[in-house]
């Protein structure tokens, strides 16, 4: 029995040693050239993260070697600082560089890097004799060269480090060293450094750039690995109708949010701008609802309300009138005092409003050929002359001064400055101009274009960045607005009574022309012509129609908390506004279907 | 109905157009802009009230179903075409005409002279 346990130990040690053997001569599982690849970047992966033993068990049992021999002896004898060692290796893997030229420079850093190490350990004779005998010789970049004699100089590793900007022999520089020489070698001879990362971080972003609903200002390098990237819709695309407003007596033509987010204003034939508060439901948290503020009355002579602008501040409400517009208004918007009217020339039509940064100049203008800077405090300021002004936006510029942009009848789009009375035209469309919006942080303009569609224009690299399709044309003025944390969502009217939704970041890729068609939110009576998200709660979107009312839009999850809130009561000072929230909204195939 | 409330004006706000120039054409009606005197071809033509122009480009019209009509100078099919502001008829506009001597009026629009006002302009001031 020992006889027999103890022939079982001897020939079970030399079983284990033939085993390894056999293993190494012949790996238990034939691997294809991709699968090779891919144990190899796996190997380096491993290998970069300090598990260099599972490396070496995984290159043993896949018999798929990381590098060639001679790159592995160059790696190790670089590692231990065995300088001759290296440069034995690196003159047998001379031939496999890419470029011959590339040979000095590899030799130059290989030296440099010695002669770092020799100064930093204090032996200025041996350094003195690399910089002589193997530096110089090579004729490569004089300047570094004169650097590098110049650190002979130096009175301790400290100054030389600091000097150099070399972080000495311990701090990563021979690891450092062998990345940078990778890239002269092709990828049999030495992998280039960090493969795996890079190709994880190509897979992650290219997922990025194909979800349709990205909305998150998570990096590339955060998001998880274990599922394919994608946004989810319901939380961040409107797609629910939570709330209908019905002051109105008269079709709906405009409607903004301020832009704190706080207030919203609406606008229309009835004469009458009415101002909404939003509120964050307390609980549950972050479920925005609408109610009646301030009703706010223009003479019915007026012809209705054309256009509304908030002050960056968001503190007053500026109002033009329809057609024969000669005066504008300007309220305080939490208390709805009347703060000024102003008129400039009996035959004016001022039918369109920005306001500057300071929440006290503004400009006002319109067809008839003039546009005016004027203030709250002081009036009418300036006017700019024989400019057929059709939509107006404020832009700052570099320089600190503030320019005005201007669509024209010329369907020109220009940039004005009313310091300087300079003037540039910036684009031209290829169709007339119906209305312009400005994106909050200034860099993206949303030009709606009669019978073409909404195109953005990038106001710094001055180009169209893209031509949304898919909205309804028709004869009558539309608006678009441009929103989301990223700038990244695009929302119009249309004349099929539907809401428009695009999400203009996604790249065109396998599939482009599914990510340009937008969303259409279904639920109005009639045409749809203004749109607002809101810049504080991302994802509140508000739509103007002729059916008289103006509809809140939330996406899926929030919508469905908002609900629930309005099933307690109509809330304070709810004149003239129903919770009814309860409306179908078809959605286009792409989205997940509403939580109601 | 509410006090802005115009017979005239359908749903929402009309996109009007400008063309400039510097003698402006505009609907007698209603002032709404239509064309200026550089796309006036022709001063001799004869409408329903007397005179007309034919113009090569005008704006915010409104057109009519095809009609067939013979005119002093042969067959020609056209349409109404009529003020989009305030559905006033204007004129028409020539689709196609069957004798080959009358095809150069395809596409060009015919204004009644006096349901249309001329008015000062401005000529644009942009160089570039």
């Amino acid at each position: 029995m020992e006889n027999g346990s103890g022939c079982l130990n001897g020939s079970g040690a030399a079983d284990s040693a033939e085993k390894a053997q056999q293993q190494q001569q012949c790996p238990a599982v034939q691997l294809s050239e991709r699968n090779c690849e891919a144990v190899r970047v796996i190997g380096q992966y491993l290998r970069e993260l300090g598990l260099a033993r599972s490396a070496e068990a995984l290159v043993l049992e896949a018999g798929c070697p990381l590098e060639s021999g001679a790159a592995a002896q160059f790696r190790s004898s670089v590692l231990l600082g065995d300088w001759d060692g290296a440069e034995a290796s690196l003159a047998s893997l001379r031939r496999a560089l890419w470029r011959e030229s590339s040979w000095s420079e590899i030799a130059f850093r290989l030296a440099e890097q010695r002669y770092l190490e020799l100064l930093e350990s204090g032996a200025h004779i041996a350094a003195l004799c690399v910089l002589r005998g193997k530096l110089t010789p090579l004729q490569f970049s004089p300047d570094r060269l004169h650097r590098l004699s110049g650190l002979i100089m130096c009175s301790g590793p400290e100054e030389l480090r600091q000097l150099s900007g070399w972080s000495g022999a311990a701090g990563g520089t021979r690891q450092a060293l062998l990345d940078s020489v990778e890239q002269f070698f092709p990828p049999s001879v030495m992998l280039p450094p960090k493969r795996l990362s890079v190709l994880l971080d190509q897979a992650v972003r290219a997922q990025v750039s194909r979800c349709r609903h990205h909305n998150t200002s998570l990096s590339p390098d955060q998001l998880t690995l274990l599922a394919d990237h994608s946004c989810q819709a319901a939380a961040s695309v409107p797609s629910v109708c939570s709330q209908v407003l019905d002051a109105h007596q008269d079709e709906v033509h405009v409607c903004q949010f301020s832009p704190n987010g706080r207030f919203l204003a609406t606008g229309g034939r009835d004469c009458v701008a009415i101002v909404w508060l939003v509120e964050a439901a307390a609980n549950p948290p972050g479920a925005p609802r609408v109610r009646h503020h301030l009703t706010l009355r223009i003479g019915e002579e007026r012809g209705g309300v054309a256009w509304l602008a908030w002050s960056p501040d968001s503190r007053l409400l500026l109002a033009c009138a329809a057609e024969e517009a000669t005066e504008v208004i300007v309220w305080e918007a939490e208390t709805g005092d009347c703060i000024k009217k102003l008129k400039h020339r009996d035959e004016d039509s001022l039918t369109t409003a920005a306001w500057l940064p300071d929440s006290n100049h503004f400009v006002v203008g319109g067809n008839r050929g003039h546009f005016y800077l004027c203030s709250v405090d002081v009036g009418f300021e300036k006017a700019w002359d024989f400019i057929r002004v059709v939509a107006l936006a404020t832009r700052r510029e570099d320089d600190g001064g503030t320019a005005v942009l201007a669509a024209d009848t010329f369907a020109r789009i220009r940039r004005y400055r009313f310091d300087t009375m300079q003037d540039e035209t910036l684009f031209r469309e290829d169709g007339p101009v119906m209305s312009m919006s400005i994106s909050q942080d200034e860099t993206l303009l949303a030009v709606c274009v009669a019978s073409a569609g909404v195109h953005l224009w990038d106001l710094r690299l001055r180009v169209c960045r893209r031509r949304l399709h898919g909205l309804t044309h028709g004869a009558y003025l539309l608006h678009a607005s441009i929103g989301g944390p990223n700038q990244d969502f695009v929302a119009s009217g249309s004349h099929d009574a539907r809401v428009c939704v695009w999400h203009r970041g996604c790249q065109a890729g396998d599939g482009a022309q599914q990510h340009l068609l937008p969303d259409k939110l279904s639920g109005h009576g009639g045409l749809v012509s203004c749109v607002s998200w809101n810049p504080r709660h991302h994802g509140m979107l508000a739509s103007a129609s002729d059916d008289c009312t103006v509809r809140i839009w939330l996406p899926a999850s929030l919508a469905a908390a908002a609900l629930a809130a309005s099933a307690d009561g109509t809330g304070p000072g709810g004149a003239g506004f129903s919770s009814n929230g309860c409306c179908s909204s078809t959605v286009s195939k792409h989205q997940p279907p509403p939580l109601l | 109905k509410s006090p802005g409330f115009n017979a005239s004006y359908s749903m929402g706000r009309l996109h009007i157009e400008h063309m400039g120039g510097e003698r402006v054409f505009s609907c007698a009606n209603c002032d709404c802009p239509l064309t200026n005197r550089q796309q006036l071809i022709s001063t001799r033509f004869t409408g329903a009230t007397g005179r007309a122009f034919l113009f090569n480009r005008v704006v915010n019209l409104d057109t009519s179903e095809l009609q067939d009509r013979v005119m002093l100078t042969g067959r020609h099919m056209v349409r109404d075409v009529s003020c989009r502001k305030c559905k006033t008829k204007l004129g028409w506009v020539y689709e196609f005409a069957t004798e080959e001597s009358q095809q150069y009026k395809e596409g060009k629009i015919i204004l009644e002279r006096a349901l249309i006002n001329e008015s000062e302009g401005f000529p644009d001031p942009v160089k570039d």
